[in-house]
């Protein structure tokens, strides 16, 4: 279980997060939703260790995880998907997956020169493995590409793929649907239903509304750094509160 | 034909020096512009060690190597926590810092008047006496720091190298230790550079720290970008030109004096040209920002 409690966040005299407390339950999608700047961006990078809290606990596991670094918090299994997606540019589909696998023993350069036999075993599993998630995700056919010459919902699809591949157990995904064009979009969507079955928690910001309708099991709604209303996604979007501040109806 | 050796000996060092700045510069896109300075704390280690000690070239450089990494660590911690330009500049005042320390630690280093009659190296009691041998002395101590940079190149290490380098935020993201693996990368690109320094006092016999000042940094900078950063063959390609360019000068009957500035000019012109049409260098995948 993924849990935050009291976080709280200023810039200077704009409080992002305002002392947020929040629980997300394991292997259901959870939508975050709100107005632009309420806040949600700014707790995905709480819970990764992007920003550090002013106050409050983060807690997975059983284990208090703010202040520890990013790459700490990701060996943890919290994966992040950027809203600007973040892949690496110049390797190839599968080297983008291939990469982040966790405890590859050739990524110690001593290991990589004296224990090659080792490394080159590890590596057939790991580009099995990183093909599995690539057909996973449908980019099996695109493996020998560029990432940089991917469209930008492909590199949402491989972005997800290197999650699987690094042992995620949480996605914290920002905006995946957004600049994606509607067919990718359904891909998308497809593939974020199944995480759960392959047992991931997954928080979604999303603006979409009728995308939160399909794929969330929960809804938190968010304004002005705080957690405004809670509940399942339609008892949600029905709010008065949440039509007043987000749908201005 | 002792030319041709001669010139194929400065090849064969600089292969060394660019390959293994193309480890911190090329893969892990850390510009560093203390190379020469590693360049020179090997090259002054290794005399020192043969000539004080009276070791043999092997142990001493062996000593060098790991004194090179020990003192790349200290300018490796604190300096990889800045980033980007902040980066550059700390790697150029450890350059700076380096060549005072060989030009005033005179009871050390003899300062400006250099270190003459250093030891040819010997193996197996044979001594690299003549430029020929030499030239495959050399060749085989490149040839063997290749392969290992290469295995490093082609190894999960590289890969994750490469993807630091294209996004370190995503890298850290994927539970990436990115601070510990650029200071490896950085730790051995120093070590790997002590080697061409150790070559370099053994073939000329005589060492002054002018031979590792900043133009020779950027000169192994010069080596990566026209030759191609993060590509294999490009910091070698780049080596062969860069050496080469001057000797081809030679043969033009420019006066000597007129020829070093023309050396210069012409480096600085193909280096504004590659930026303008081809950014990532001849064999090159990456670009510097």
């Amino acid at each position: 279980m993924l849990e935050c409690i009291e976080l709280t966040k200023s810039f200077g005299g704009l409080k992002a997060i305002d002392r947020v407390s929040v629980a997300f339950e394991p292997k259901k999608v959870t939508a975050l939703i709100g107005p632009n700047g309420a806040g949600k961006t700014t707790l995905f990078h709480l819970i990764s260790g992007a920003l550090r809290p002013d106050s409050g606990e983060v807690w997975y596991q059983g284990q208090r995880i703010d202040g520890l670094p990013p790459w700490r918090i990701a060996q943890k299994g919290i994966g992040r998907l950027f809203q600007d997606v973040r892949v690496f540019d110049k390797l190839t589909v599968l080297d983008n997956v291939r990469v982040a696998f966790r405890k590859q023993t050739g990524e110690n350069p001593l290991w990589a020169i004296f224990r090659r036999y080792r490394v080159s075993q590890e590596e057939q599993t790991f580009t099995e493995e990183a093909r599995r998630w690539l057909t996973f995700v449908g980019l099996i056919e695109l493996e020998n590409t560029l990432a940089e010459d991917l469209s930008y919902g492909q590199q949402k699809l491989l972005a997800i793929a290197r999650l699987l591949a690094a042992g995620a157990d949480v996605f914290l995904l920002d905006e995946p649907t957004a600049g994606v064009n509607p067919e990718m979009v359904r891909s998308l969507l497809t593939l974020i239903r199944h995480l759960p079955e392959e047992g991931k928690t997954v928080v979604v910001i999303e603006h979409n509304m009728n995308v939160v309708m399909e794929i969330a099991d929960w809804c938190f709604f968010m304004d002005e750094g705080q957690i405004v209303a809670f509940g399942l996604p339609d008892e949600v979007l029905s709010d008065r509160t949440v039509k007043a501040a987000y749908l201005g109806i | 034909m002792n030319y041709l050796w001669h010139i194929l000996v400065m090849i064969n060092i600089y292969i060394i020096l660019a390959l293994s700045l193309n480890l911190v510069a090329g893969y892990t896109g850390l510009l560093s512009l203390c190379h020469a300075a590693f360049y020179g704390i090997g090259a002054y280690a290794t005399t020192l060690l043969m000539m004080k000690a009276d070791w043999g070239f092997f142990p001493s450089l062996f000593i060098a190597i790991l004194l090179t990494a020990a003192l790349s660590l200290i300018i490796a911690v604190p300096s990889l926590r800045f980033k980007g330009d902040y980066f550059v500049l700390a790697t150029l005042g450890f350059q700076i810092i380096i060549f005072v320390i060989l030009y005033n630690w005179v009871s050390l280093t003899r300062g400006p008047y250099g270190i003459p009659g250093i030891p040819i190296p010997k193996v197996c009691g044979i001594e690299m006496s003549t430029v020929f041998r030499y030239f495959l002395f050399s060749g085989v101590i490149a040839s063997i720091c290749g392969l290992l940079l290469w295995m490093l190149k082609a190894s999960p290490f590289g890969r994750v190298l490469k993807a630091i380098r294209e996004d370190e935020i995503a890298a850290a993201a994927l539970g990436k230790n990115v601070p510990l693996l650029k200071m490896a990368a950085f730790t051995i690109a120093a070590a790997f550079a002590a080697v061409p320094g150790a070559l370099f006092a053994g073939y000329m016999r005589y060492i002054d720290p002018t031979s590792f000042t900043l133009m020779e940094s950027v000169f192994v900078i010069s080596i990566l970008i026209i030759g191609g950063a993060g590509s294999f063959i490009g910091p070698i390609v780049g080596a062969v030109f860069m050496v080469i360019l001057p000797e081809a000068l030679r043969f033009l009957h420019i006066p000597d004096a007129i020829a070093a500035n023309m050396r210069q000019i012409i480096y600085g012109l193909l280096l504004i040209i590659l930026m303008r049409y081809r950014p990532q260098g001849l064999m090159g995948e990456y670009e510097f920002q």
